[in-house]
């Protein structure tokens, strides 16, 4: 294998758990050697690489992996929250800034209460700031300032989670 | 006796409250109750049903009332209350303006004032198809966007079932009727009747009736930019705006369902890093494992009869003491070659290596010239290229 410019940033990044996104010079070179890559993960270090239109990341289907079960409770929280008070929850993901307090505050009168407070890293401010933190260092969203952020594309995958749960539901019912 | 409309007019005015009453219970229930009558009438003064009648803005129906459909149209104007009509409804006007432009153009040259009746009894059905189909345009959209901005705060559910209801019967119907690819829509008919009338306000032997075909060109002109002007906004504002809704709906039932069980649903996989720490519970794990590397577990067997080979044992004194016995020596290596041949009647090449080690010697001083040239030394094995090496005692010894 032929090793690109920046394949140790690109192999550093992607072990360290972080989506590479479209932005990202280094998504050129994901894409471009696609298959490459995919064989090196898998071969290196037994994990599958997924690439897509905007974004690249690793995945090890470990049973144990809470960070994605937090991510999918945030998201059904706050789509479900957004709608409720009459906003167009699609639109505001993909182009709207968030800022933490009008999180906190669609967290706190959440009709999904007793969820919150289960989950250690959505249960109050304190949590839900760390664990906004933590969707910054995986380009799951892009912090526009002290506490302000934006949705990156990979909020996607968690939209297209939803719609896939949403059509078995109905498959279901059929 | 006729009613000076003015005082039609003022009346309005001046029980207006009392009439939108009336007019809103109307608009709900398609009728006023008695009792419901009674209830206004009583707040608003009773004297409001005597004018009502003899103005004739209201009539029986039975023992209930209703407000007379030129003066609860008009209010509905007034109010900008236009509730979307049914596509059928719509529909009705395919049907007159085709019997009209029908008997037209198979009577073009019979009786010529029928003929302007029904060039303007045609121009009259086309306004109002314009009008019903802007008002239905008009109040679909603020429909589908009260539902979008979801100010009654209904439930998602019934909002994907109001989505789904505007869709079915008003938006998909409303969009055939200004479909101009289908040849019975009444847009595609009014294509036909605009290039018909065009010929005729151009070619006519009637002077007044070629007027007529005239204005009516004008108002079909109109009438097919106001027609393309809701087309666009059904296809461009309320198809998408009630798709979304259906989209929105569709991811929120999905992650409603995930909120049912969220640690029994299969999620979709993220990478979980390792990370290793001196405290960490793995490092146990880790150095055994580790560990584990280095411990053979095979049984090792020692068979009596191995005569251990022939491993040949370089002694380094033995054959050091035989070179400085013998130095100078001016080239090593043709020393090697002797002493070799002498021990062991052949030269191996591990054994020749081994002698060179000698060279290392620190009381051993070692002269050498780059510029000689290398010699050919032959082992059993290999030819091997050696340079000339001077050897002597290094200092007092």
């Amino acid at each position: 294998m032929e090793y690109s410019k920046n394949h140790r940033q690109i192999v550093d990044d992607l072990m360290a758990g972080k989506f590479v996104l479209a932005t990202n010079k280094n998504f050129l070179e994901i894409k471009e050697k696609e298959n490459q890559y995919e064989l090196f993960f898998k071969a290196s270090f037994g994990h599958d690489l997924i690439v897509k239109n905007d974004y690249a990341f690793l995945c090890s289907e470990e049973t144990n992996e809470m960070l994605s079960r937090d991510v999918c409770i945030f998201f059904a929280i706050l789509c479900y929250e957004l709608d409720k008070d009459g906003r167009n929850f699609l639109d505001l993901i993909n182009y709207s800034e968030f800022e933490y307090a009008s999180i906190n505050e669609y967290f706190d009168n959440s009709a999904y209460i007793e969820v919150i407070k289960n989950n250690s890293k959505l249960k109050d401010n304190a949590s839900r700031a760390e664990f906004l933190d933590t969707l910054h260092r995986r380009n799951i969203i892009d912090k526009t300032g002290n506490q302000k952020f934006v949705f990156t594309a990979v909020h996607k995958e968690y939209i297209d989670f939803a719609m896939e749960l949403a059509k078995a539901k109905t498959e279901e019912s059929v | 006796m006729r009613i000076d409309p003015k005082t039609i007019i003022r009346f309005t005015l001046e029980y207006f409250d009392s009439i939108r009453d009336l007019f809103d219970v109307q608009l709900a229930d398609g009728i006023i109750r008695k009792e419901s009558a009674s209830a206004i009438y009583e707040k608003g003064g009773s004297h409001i049903e005597k004018q009502l009648q003899e103005y004739r803005l209201v009539r029986n129906v039975g023992g209930d009332f209703e407000l007379r459909p030129e003066y609860f149209h008009f209010l509905k104007f007034v109010l900008e209350e236009f509730r979307p009509l049914l596509p059928e409804h719509i529909e009705k006007y395919n049907h007159s303006i085709t019997e009209l432009f029908r008997k037209i153009r198979e009577e073009i040259y019979g009786d010529v004032t029928i003929l302007n009746s029904r060039i303007k009894s045609l121009a009259i059905e086309v306004r109002e198809f314009v009008s019903t189909v802007e008002h239905n345009t008009l109040s679909l959209l603020e429909q589908t966007r009260a539902l979008k901005a979801n100010a009654d705060k209904i439930d998602y559910r019934e909002k994907v079932q109001r989505a789904s209801y505007w869709i079915d019967y008003y938006i998909l119907p409303l969009n055939r009727i200004l479909d101009v690819s289908n040849t019975e829509s009444i847009i595609h008919k009014l294509y036909n009747l605009s290039e018909f009338v065009n010929n005729k306000r151009l070619n006519f032997h009637d002077k007044e009736a070629q007027d007529n075909f005239e204005q009516l060109y004008i108002q079909l002109l109109q009438t097919n930019d106001d027609l393309l002007k809701q087309s666009k906004i059904l296809t461009n504002e309320l198809l998408p705006l009630i798709e979304r809704i259906r989209t929105e709906s569709r991811i929120l039932t999905g992650f409603i369902t995930y909120l049912r069980n969220p640690y029994k649903t299969k999620i979709p996989s993220l990478f979980k890093r390792k990370q290793y720490s001196p405290y960490s519970s793995n490092v146990a794990i880790n150095t055994k494992a580790y560990m584990e590397q280095f411990m053979n577990d095979e049984a090792i067997i020692i068979d009596d009869d191995f005569d251990g080979g022939n491993n040949w044992i370089f002694n380094k004194d033995y054959f050091k003491e035989k070179l400085k016995e013998q130095l100078p020596v001016e080239n090593f290596f043709n020393w090697c070659n002797t002493t070799l041949k002498e021990e062991y009647k052949s030269i191996e090449t591990d054994k020749l290596f081994a002698l060179t080690t000698l060279l290392f010697e620190e009381d051993l001083l070692l002269e050498f010239d780059e510029k000689n040239k290398k010699q050919k030394l032959k082992t059993k094995e290999y030819t091997l290229q050696v340079p000339t090496i001077a050897v002597s005692n290094h200092g007092i010894f």
